[in-house]
């Protein structure tokens, strides 16, 4: 208990000589985490929108005239990956069309159509394929192409978001080990003294890596204060677009915000903590 | 209680020391003496493990230094008191807090660590200067200080490297008849040194280095400037 008490003063200590340099660091850190907070928190909406929005994707498949829609359906409810497959008689389509569009008195010229909802937008296609390939389909269609395009940008946002980060994270452990490196100059005679007279190295290290650890933590706090201010101020559009396909998205959405708070600061800390860790390792030698 | 068997000690290939062998008995006063550049500091730095020999054994206490695991080096050191030439006070610190340091780093409870303070500064006659900071004190008194923070963990050997060297001729044997009466308690003191005048005035054990080697080791010897270089 001593001895930790002696190690917070001794990393209090540390922390007061950092002067300035704290704050470059803690700043740093705070744009890095804040990046891939931001990142991960986008990450996740797209994802749960592109999840939300695939089970609402169906698949129209349009049946030639000559086979009974109801032994198709049938056939189609069969295959892995459907949910659920709903009959359009071409006569209720007709109807519809009719009612809606004031069309001319002509033959009913639609086909009997299914629509068929998957479990996943990744097996939209592969169910769509297998339906295609049926004898009593004319044609297939299904709205895929923006889900492919959301989760292509979700991936380019992912590889961008991560590559920013990693390069900041490292800038960071640079700037982490450059302030404990001159911590421990300034400090070179204590810890001289220390080392002669046969205190342990972790003891002589450990104020040094706390003091990493602050530099995280205060990091990861005020990157989750910004975070935070985005998503109140986006959250009342955000609610407003996504509650139209998907009315649980926003409640998930908050659930997914507290679990990136609580990495931002597990990571604050690790990046923290490793970068006085490996500078104290660095230079204080027994 | 401190035995040295053979050592040899090269950097990148030039000698330093050289199949230097000897033997200090515990509570034994002696001088390692010999010009700039001799090898006492190597040597010296040897006894607290800063440094591995070449080739040979450092024994301090029975234990073989060179056996020692890097995790057991510092439990040798709190074994070992060591004085420096420049005392290596902290400057913002006061008298006791400097001498409280390393006990209060180590976990001693504050009740010992007040005894065991206020026993060393009484040793090194500073008993009254506790709250004074070493800015305040002549050389001789921060040198005082420097000896106190060395004895306060009880060690039983004492290694002195040049610890007059920045002090007059007068505060030089106020200090080593200091380390004469800790060495009279029964703890092992050397003291590494060129003050031949000091030297001379103790007739104590002389262990005289030249190029890295002894040359001469007498009882009750004399510092021969002229013949060890």
């Amino acid at each position: 208990m001593r001895i930790l008490l002696r190690v917070l003063v001794e990393t209090l200590i540390g922390l007061k000589q950092g002067g300035w340099s704290n704050w470059l660091v803690v700043s740093i850190l705070a744009i890095a985490l804040t990046i891939f907070g931001g990142v991960l928190q986008l990450t996740i909406t797209l994802k749960s929108v592109v999840a939300a929005w695939g089970s609402q994707l169906e698949i129209s498949a349009y049946l030639k005239d000559s086979y009974d829609p109801k032994v198709v359906a049938h056939d189609v409810s069969l295959l892995p990956e459907v949910q659920f497959v709903e009959i359009v008689p071409k006569e209720t389509a007709w109807k519809e069309l009719q009612s809606a569009f004031k069309v001319a008195s002509l033959a009913n010229p639609l086909p009997n159509t299914l629509h068929i909802k998957v479990s996943s937008t990744e097996a939209v296609q592969q169910v769509a394929m297998q339906v295609k390939n049926l004898p009593s389909v004319e044609n297939v269609r299904y709205p895929l192409k923006v889900a492919q395009r959301i989760n292509e940008f979700r991936h380019f946002l992912e590889l961008a978001g991560f590559a920013v980060t990693a390069a900041l994270t490292a800038a960071t452990l640079t700037v982490i080990g450059n302030t404990i490196h001159l911590v421990i100059q300034s400090r070179h005679r204590e810890i001289e003294i220390l080392s002669l007279m046969g205190v342990s190295p972790s003891y002589i290290r450990s104020p040094l890596i706390l003091q990493g650890a602050t530099y995280g933590a205060i990091s990861g706090l005020l990157s989750m204060a910004v975070l935070w201010g985005l998503h109140a101020y986006l959250d009342p559009y955000l609610s407003e677009q996504l509650i139209g396909f998907a009315p649980m998205l926003t409640h998930s959405l908050e659930h997914s915000l507290a679990q990136t708070f609580v990495a931002l600061l597990i990571l604050g800390v690790a990046v923290g903590a490793s970068g006085a860790f490996w500078t104290s390792g660095r230079y204080i030698k027994i | 209680m401190i035995r040295l068997q053979n050592v040899s000690k090269n950097y990148g290939g030039r000698p330093a020391l050289t199949n230097i062998s000897l033997h200090i008995a515990l509570g034994e006063f002696a001088f390692l003496v010999g010009p700039s550049g001799a090898g006492k500091s190597t040597l010296m730095r040897l006894l607290y493990r800063e440094e591995m020999p070449t080739s040979g054994n450092v024994f301090i206490g029975g234990v073989n230094l060179n056996r020692l695991h890097k995790k057991q080096i510092p439990l040798l050191r709190r074994r070992l008191g060591i004085v420096f030439q420049d005392y290596k006070l902290l400057p913002r610190q006061t008298v006791f807090a400097n001498v409280a340091y390393v006990l209060r780093a180590l976990g001693v409870n504050e009740k010992d660590v007040d005894k065991r303070v206020n026993s060393a500064l009484c040793v090194v006659n500073l008993d009254d200067k506790g709250e004074a900071y070493p800015d305040e004190l002549s050389g001789g008194e921060q040198q005082r200080v420097g000896i106190a923070r060395a004895i306060v963990n009880g060690p039983p050997v004492l290694l002195a490297d040049e610890p007059t060297g920045n002090l007059d001729p007068a505060t030089s044997l106020e200090i080593v008849q200091l380390l004469e009466r800790i060495s009279e308690r029964g703890t092992t003191v050397l003291i590494s040194t060129h003050d031949q005048p000091i030297v001379n005035a103790m007739r104590k054990r002389v262990i005289s280095l030249r190029n890295g080697e002894i040359i001469a080791d007498v009882d009750s010897g004399v510092y021969e400037v002229g013949s060890t270089g």
